[in-house]
């Protein structure tokens, strides 16, 4: 796949259950860790699993669904009008849009639920509520989603599509989603340990939403080279040889040459797929430290591309990345960074993403 | 960077793929397609996995081809079993509901790896989106694909689709031997835009329709066959 012209970051944002882009940063850099244990199903009970819910807001799914005003804060930060419209397209990407409303309907049989219930009439409704026109498309590839957000709206730019273009992604987790998970025995009673080697793999769920402008020529940020692969060998498992992570940071490696670097890998806390993705960065870029943000904000699924850009962001602007929050030694690599690290001396970061069927993406985010 | 306003995109149609099949059961749909996966496959794929991947067949994926997917509500009848496991969640019909499953269901069972996959959905201004993405894509070939299965009690709740298809078009950027042209133009915002659903196009593809509308914002779709 042919890398992808640089394209600027001229704004981007996000909320977690540690607050803002600026307020998640400064959280992470003091090792907080926003993962709480609650039941699995919400009202429904079930086992306590970490999960990290935005401030205040309750497990369980109202109508209209009570992540809006999260959504609706952050949007209060986004610069610029017009979204949505024929030169300013929106791109939204997710993997759990208002699935949580349907899940609240089949359970209880209120039927206001269904107007947020599927990724269209979602998003229509987040549409109308934000005041976007309807040039705005939506990508729903489990957690590599923003990427190709990202990607998408890339190409639209340099095409003459658009002459900036918003990119949102949003992911507020439901019983529906932790029913999944804790069903595929990866999310359980214990906290995720991102790289840590140790008997047993655990993931954590967060909410997430986050944004970034695109344009060609403004911003302070650029997303200087972009990467995709997808397997296709197991729906829930990698190739054990690491060939899928390889294939999808090798074009990032050849562009990096040179450059001093700090990554930012997946690391949701799994055991295989963290010693796979860790192995194949440091082969990539064997001076590079690594770190995750899993640990504490857990896994923000669809939109964890987009949030992490909005923390890296932050990383680079003030100089200090947080470590691998939840990470333990022994981790599977020695380039695992457990504290925060200094990025003055670097040039950029590596912001890598995996999802279900062995998808993988990766960018990289520098100074512009 | 280019003009704006003069963006223009083409590719040329060099095969296609559409299954149609209304009301299908998914059970018939089993029968019908068992001999085209491979042994025991179909007993783990959805309805919708088995029309996409019998669509992709035709087109014979290749490892460097983009593959861009679109669908309005994608895995249905997966989807309507999942929530009906809770309490006890099934595990296989949480993977096989997300979005993207029909397609990875094909790639998988073939073992087949692609570089880009860009499964998309939305209603009104599906398809413009979908051949946006399919027109940016730098690679050689481009399959894009689409469908819906028919579903149950969403269908009841008027959030599923009443027909069962899927179709599948290999883009190409040469026009030789290509029963179609393909393309998508930059136009005025004030051209007003309408809507083109995925059934519609299926339609188009199947009658071998022309199409030429404004079919998002700013964006002016063409499909002119040869």
């Amino acid at each position: 796949m042919p890398l992808a012209p640089p394209v600027r970051v001229e704004a981007a944002g996000c909320i977690t259950a540690l607050g803002d882009a600026r307020a998640t940063h400064a959280a992470l850099l003091r090792g907080e860790v926003a993962l709480r244990p609650l039941p699995v199903l919400g009202a429904d009970g079930g086992e306590a699993v970490p999960l990290a819910l935005a401030p205040g807001r309750g497990f369980d799914e109202t109508a209209p669904p009570n992540w809006f005003p999260f959504v609706r804060e952050l949007m209060a930060t986004l610069p610029g009008e017009g979204w949505g419209s024929a030169r300013r397209p929106v791109f939204v990407t997710s993997s759990n849009f208002g699935v949580g409303s349907l899940y609240a309907y089949r359970r209880h049989g209120d039927a206001a639920h269904l107007a947020f219930g599927t990724p269209s009439t979602c998003v229509d409704w987040l549409a109308g509520a934000l005041g976007w026109g309807a040039n705005v498309t939506t990508v729903s590839h489990a957690c590599v989603s923003a990427h190709l957000g990202l990607l998408l709206a890339t190409r639209a730019l340099h095409a003459g599509f658009a002459e900036r273009a918003l990119v949102f992604s949003f992911d507020f987790i439901s019983p529906f989603v932790s029913g999944g998970f804790h069903a595929l025995k990866i999310l359980n009673s214990g906290f995720p340990s991102p790289y840590a080697d140790r008997p047993t793999g655990s993931i954590g769920l967060g909410d997430g939403a986050a944004y970034a402008v695109l344009t060609a020529e403004q911003g302070d940020f650029a997303i200087e080279a972009q990467s995709l692969y997808n397997e296709m060998h197991h729906f829930t498992s990698n190739r054990a040889d690491g060939v899928g992570f390889a294939t999808c940071l090798e074009p990032l490696r050849q562009a990096t040459q040179g450059r001093r670097l700090w990554l930012k890998g997946h690391g949701t806390g799994t055991l295989e797929a963290g010693r796979l993705e860790s192995t194949a960065l440091r082969d990539a870029f064997p001076e590079a430290p690594l770190v995750g943000w899993k640990g504490s904000l857990g896994h923000t699924l669809g939109s964890c591309g987009l949030v992490e850009l909005a923390i890296a962001c932050e990383a680079i602007r003030t100089g200090s990345a947080p470590g691998t929050i939840g990470g333990a030694n022994p981790s599977f690599q020695s380039t695992v960074a457990l504290d925060p690290l200094d990025t003055r001396a670097t040039d950029g970061v590596v912001c890598a993403s995996n999802a279900f069927g062995g998808a993988h993406a990766a960018f990289l985010l520098g100074h512009a | 960077m280019r003009l704006f306003f003069s963006a223009m995109l083409e590719r040329y149609l060099q095969a296609l793929s559409v299954e149609d099949f209304g009301l299908e059961e998914p059970s018939a749909t089993r029968e019908r397609l068992k001999d085209r996966f491979p042994r025991g496959a179909t007993r783990r794929m959805t309805q919708l996995g088995m029309l996409i991947g019998a669509a992709l067949d035709e087109l014979d994926p290749r490892a460097e081809d983009a593959v861009v997917y679109a669908s309005s509500y994608a895995e249905t009848r997966a989807l309507e079993s999942y929530l009906d496991s809770f309490p006890a969640a099934s595990p296989t019909l949480f993977q096989t509901s997300i979005h993207p499953s029909a397609v990875q269901q094909a790639l998988i069972t073939r073992q087949h790896p692609v570089s880009e996959f860009f499964p998309i959905t939305g209603r009104a201004h599906l398809v413009a989106h979908a051949v946006q993405a399919a027109l940016l894509s730098p690679v050689s070939r481009v399959l894009l694909c689409g469908g819906e299965e028919r579903g149950t009690w969403l269908l009841e709740q008027k959030v599923a689709s009443e027909r069962t298809y899927a179709f599948a078009l290999a883009l190409g950027s040469e026009p030789t031997g290509a029963i179609a042209r393909v393309g998508l133009a930059a136009v005025a915002a004030d051209w007003p835009a309408q809507r083109f659903m995925l059934t519609e196009f299926c339609d188009a593809l199947r009658a071998r329709q022309p199409v030429d509308l404004v079919a998002a914002p700013g964006l002016r779709f063409s499909l002119a066959w040869l």
